[in-house]
């Protein structure tokens, strides 16, 4: 009787499973980077509490998960910037249901039929284009005219100021702001200034196993000069005046001990924050870290206080700098109605949340974010806004930019530190870089 | 259980007749079954990739798609590219550092610690443990020795109030850094291999050369370096086609800088085959280290081939 009766329980309990998909979680696998935190942030499910990249996706995730039990999202972290890892899941066919790819990369996946367009996902769930910002927008969208990406954000690199430092090499307006260069000569001049009044470096730049601040700074510059480096996307001229001049620039400023030599990216972060150097040149991703330490007496950046600009305009053309952006891309692949909708829940959900994830120092990727009166309370956001009027992307077309981008760190980096000419770098990176384009 | 009771009646034959013997080492199919797990992932693992390669090697293959045959297009490029070149000489140079050294740092610590104290015993475990670690924990410690302004080294110039070399961007220090870590992390097999052929030496050989009033350095020239020649050209082989594989060091420490000089050749490989997905290029670059290699490996049968001849 009771072998027959756990019998019956058995197979009714087996019946209620097969008869009612609808009570099991949709399960979407998401791999991103921007670090791991689960000791801080693990369970975290309010968002307004978590801090800094990893503490906001992690929670933002957390609470997507908390707020839909009809879709799980299992989370795979991945160490920046995680695409040699992406390119074999793919290339075995095991590859991710959604993950973060920079706007730079979409090209590489999208030219190979790897990701999904996402305009249709989008509008079933009433996120449209238009409600990004431009910046945005021109990230995510490629030659074919669809979205390969929902975008989060929009970085770039920035004058990351130590006030202290700038008070005391007279470098202040009658305002109280920073006094920035508006020429090459300038420039170099603030710069000597800055050396003879505080005895130290006025840039913290990063030239020891770093290619990509060097490059960003490179297209930054020959945006502002016109240069139509990349107007072919499969043929780069860098061998122009307008190069030689940026190189040159930077070359002088190392040569005069005006940048600190030999740091990498950490050691970089320390000497900012130790007061080593007047300006960092780092990204809209330690905005909060700096503003942090400004806030804790004792620290460098809390002597005078910490101020963040955009790239100063040194040349005479459009008011622009390098800007590249975060997005959630979905890989291609053959999906159930209800992966798809689980899916557009995951990204509308992001583009809801978007101001949380813009309190990590990035600019917000859509208008009414940019425009909101939170956004704008967050500190600094007053003199970062432009950046999404002045944010440009490589042309949608080029691929393999991050490969482009360390062939030029590395050839800028040799010129920089004196190690070859600059006619010898700028050659050597044209050559490398179309030699790639050439064998795509 | 069929074949047992085949081989008991065999084996028991009646009185007065003679049965052949069964030649247990004859060929049979069925011991093909012992060594065929071990045949298959060497065939899977290891024979298809091969050819698989030197395949892609001529073909313009990506990540994606295996590509247009293109003959020796992707060889022709490689030694074009000025960097591939420099990668080539990268290699060697740091063969050229770590592998004398590791020799004779190796020789120099297996002949102090060839004694049975505890100290020396001790010090074998310390100079050892440094092998076990994974390459992403030497070059974290070597990292924090190199790192300018708050690393090891730049504290202990600083008590002096000089500069520390600057191990990681300097162009002509860079590789000597990686090298440094290398050696710190690989002595313990050479060291050990030393003392292996330092302790097969026949004592009464020592015992005969102190008869004879032979002092510390004619014994060391004339019966110990000579006992352990064998082992010596073992340990430089060994080393020659590890250190050809260098990558791990070069990629956490300096990623291939400044300006290519600590890049080798198989950072070159990983680079052109997985960043820019140029799998042909790569694939040729590959065929190219694999080539050298087999050289060094050669060079190691031949020599280990004429020494057996000689004795």
């Amino acid at each position: 009787m009771r072998m027959k009766t756990t019998l019956l329980a058995a197979v009714s309990a087996s019946v209620m499973m097969l008869a009612s998909p609808g009570f099991a979680a949709t399960e979407l696998t998401v791999q991103r980077f921007f670090g791991a935190c689960d000791a801080d942030f693990g369970t975290n499910t309010d968002v307004a509490k978590a801090v800094g990249e990893c503490g906001i996706i992690t929670s933002m995730i957390n609470k997507f998960n908390a707020d839909n039990p009809d879709v799980h999202v299992s989370v795979t972290t991945v160490e920046w910037p995680g695409y040699d890892q992406l390119t074999a899941q793919f290339a075995s066919g095991d590859a991710p249901d959604i993950v973060t790819i920079h706007e730079s990369v979409l090209s590489d996946y999208q030219s190979k039929g790897l990701l999904l367009p996402l305009d249709d996902v989008l509008n079933s769930v009433g996120v449209t284009p238009d409600s990004f910002t431009d910046a945005a927008r021109n990230g995510v969208t490629r030659d074919d005219g669809k979205i390969y990406g929902l975008p989060i954000d929009t970085w770039s690199l920035l004058f990351h100021i130590n006030m202290d430092l700038f008070k005391k090499a007279e470098l202040v307006n009658a305002d109280g702001t920073p006094k920035l260069p508006t020429s090459v000569d300038e420039l170099l001049a603030e710069a000597k200034q800055f050396k003879e009044k505080t005895g130290k470096p006025y840039f913290v730049q990063p030239t020891a196993n770093e290619t990509a601040n060097l490059a960003w700074n490179l297209y930054s510059y020959l945006f502002q000069q016109n240069s139509d480096f990349l107007a072919d996307p499969t043929h780069v001229k860098l061998n122009t005046p307008e190069a030689k001049t940026v190189v040159n620039m930077f070359r002088t400023l190392y040569a005069d001990g005006n940048i600190t030599p030999n740091l990498d990216y950490g050691t970089g972060i320390n000497a900012f924050l130790a007061g080593d150097g007047g300006v960092h040149l780092n990204g809209t991703w330690v905005i909060g870290d700096y503003t942090a330490a400004s806030e804790k007496s004792g620290t460098a950046l809390n002597a005078g206080g910490y101020a963040v600009y955009p790239f100063p305009q040194l040349f005479a053309g459009d008011k622009a700098q390098y800007a590249d952006g975060h997005t959630w891309a979905v890989s291609q692949k053959d999906r159930t109605p209800e992966q798809l909708a689980a899916i557009g829940k995951f990204l509308k959900f992001f583009a809801d949340n978007d101001f949380e994830w813009s309190r990590t120092g990035h600019l917000p990727a859509y208008k009414a974010v940019l425009a909101s009166d939170a956004f704008k309370a967050l500190p600094h956001r007053d003199t970062l806004a432009p950046l999404a009027a002045l944010g440009r992307p490589l042309p949608s077309a080029v691929q393999r930019r991050f490969a482009i981008q360390d062939i030029v760190g590395e050839e800028m980096n040799a010129a920089e530190t004196g190690q070859k000419d600059t006619d010898a770098a700028l050659t050597d990176a044209e050559t490398r870089i179309n030699e790639l384009l050439a064998n795509l | 259980m069929a074949d047992q009771l085949t081989i008991r009646e065999t084996a028991a034959p009646a009185a007065g007749v003679r049965v052949p013997s069964v030649n247990i080492y004859a060929p049979q199919w069925r011991n093909f079954v012992f060594v065929a797990p071990f045949l298959f992932f060497f065939t899977t693992l290891l024979i298809f990739p091969l050819f698989w390669g030197m395949w892609l090697s001529v073909h313009k293959a990506d990540t994606f798609s295996t590509g247009r045959f293109v003959g020796l297009d992707n060889y022709v490029r490689l030694f074009h590219d000025k960097v591939f070149l420099q990668s080539v000489w990268n290699t060697f140079y740091f063969v050229l550092l770590t592998v004398p050294t590791l020799a004779l740092i190796g020789l120099f610590l297996a002949l102090c610690l060839n004694r049975r104290t505890r100290t020396a015993a001790v010090l074998r475990t310390l100079f050892f443990s440094s092998s076990v670690l994974s390459v992403t924990i030497v070059t974290l410690i070597w990292r924090i020795v190199y790192i300018p302004n708050v690393g090891l080294l730049s504290t202990i110039y600083g008590w002096f109030g000089a500069t520390a070399p600057a191990f990681i961007s300097d162009p002509s220090l860079a590789m000597i850094g990686i090298a440094i870590a290398t050696i710190w992390w690989c002595i313990g097999l050479p060291m050990m291999l030393f003392l292996s052929a330092l302790q097969q030496i026949p004592q009464d050989i020592y015992e005969a050369a102190a008869l004879d009033n032979a002092n510390r350095w004619q014994t060391l020239r004339s019966i110990t370096l000579p006992s352990i020649k064998r082992t010596f050209i073992l340990v430089i082989i060994i080393q020659i086609v590890l250190q050809f594989q260098l990558f791990g060091q070069a990629w956490l420490m300096t990623r291939g800088g400044p300006n290519n000089l600590t890049k080798p050749i198989v950072l070159y490989i990983y680079e052109t085959a997985f960043r820019r997905w140029d799998l042909g290029m790569g694939a040729a670059a590959s065929e190219i280290l694999f080539v050298l290699i087999l050289i060094a490996a050669m060079a190691q049968y031949l020599v280990t081939r004429n020494k057996g001849d000689q004795a």
